[in-house]
């Protein structure tokens, strides 16, 4: 990955914490004073290494692992904000990644019923008793990631 | 991947969707495994882990086998 792309991400993660929106190939050109249609090649080039996830045929951001720039059945309450997280890995990924206490709320796919975890320091201290499955292999994680 | 309450209600969730099973974890493993995944994922100076990295993440909290393997 190249350092303009780096910067680039970087500068897109850093406004999504700040902010708690995604911001677009122009918002990011005019914080880094790079030529917009540059940006947003860089967001494709970013896409497909995997670095953050757009919506099909656009420049819309939909995921920035762990945090997901879309509503979702995952919610982590972390750092004072509230936040939406792709999956189960990622809802305990946000404290991880903010490295801050967290709570989470999600839901049992198979009963519906409101699951509750809490991270303070690192460990989990709430909802230990609940069961994680990976559907999908490793190898196949990004083949369809909406969906892993 | 997902939470959910019991392995009673993950076979129900499976048999309902027509899934093979893959892999289960406590909620307590998926926790250490994401606070090392993704811990540094903000950072200033964060760079794209190798896939030999992200394996040894896997490996360290004995996810090994073939469904594990990344690449």
């Amino acid at each position: 990955m190249h350092e303009p792309d780096l910067r680039i991400r970087n500068e897109i993660y850093s406004s999504f914490v700040r902010t708690g929106n995604a911001p677009t190939p122009s918002e990011t050109a005019r914080i880094l004073d790079f030529a917009p249609d540059d940006v947003a090649d860089a967001y494709r080039r970013l896409h497909d290494a995997h670095a953050l996830v757009l919506f099909p045929g656009s420049t819309e951001i939909r995921m920035l692992n762990p945090f997901s720039a879309v509503e979702t059945p995952h919610r982590v309450e972390a750092g004072d904000r509230s936040w939406f997280a792709n999956c189960a890995w990622d809802a305990l990924g946000i404290p991880a990644a903010l490295q801050v206490n967290g709570f989470v709320r999600s839901a049992c796919p198979d009963c519906g019923e409101e699951l509750e975890l809490e991270v303070r320091g690192g460990e989990l201290v709430r909802g230990a008793d609940l069961l994680v499955h990976f559907v999908v292999p490793a190898r196949c994680w990004w083949e369809d990631i909406g969906f892993t | 991947m997902v939470f959910l309450r019991s392995e009673e209600h993950l076979e129900r969730w499976l048999d309902r969707n027509g899934w093979e099973p893959g892999a289960s974890m406590t909620a307590t493993t998926l926790n250490e495994l994401a606070q090392r995944w993704w811990r540094t994922r903000l950072e200033r100076d964060w760079r794209p882990r190798t896939p030999v990295e992200s394996q040894a993440i896997l490996d360290e909290l004995g996810l090994t086998g073939d469904f594990w393997r990344l690449t």
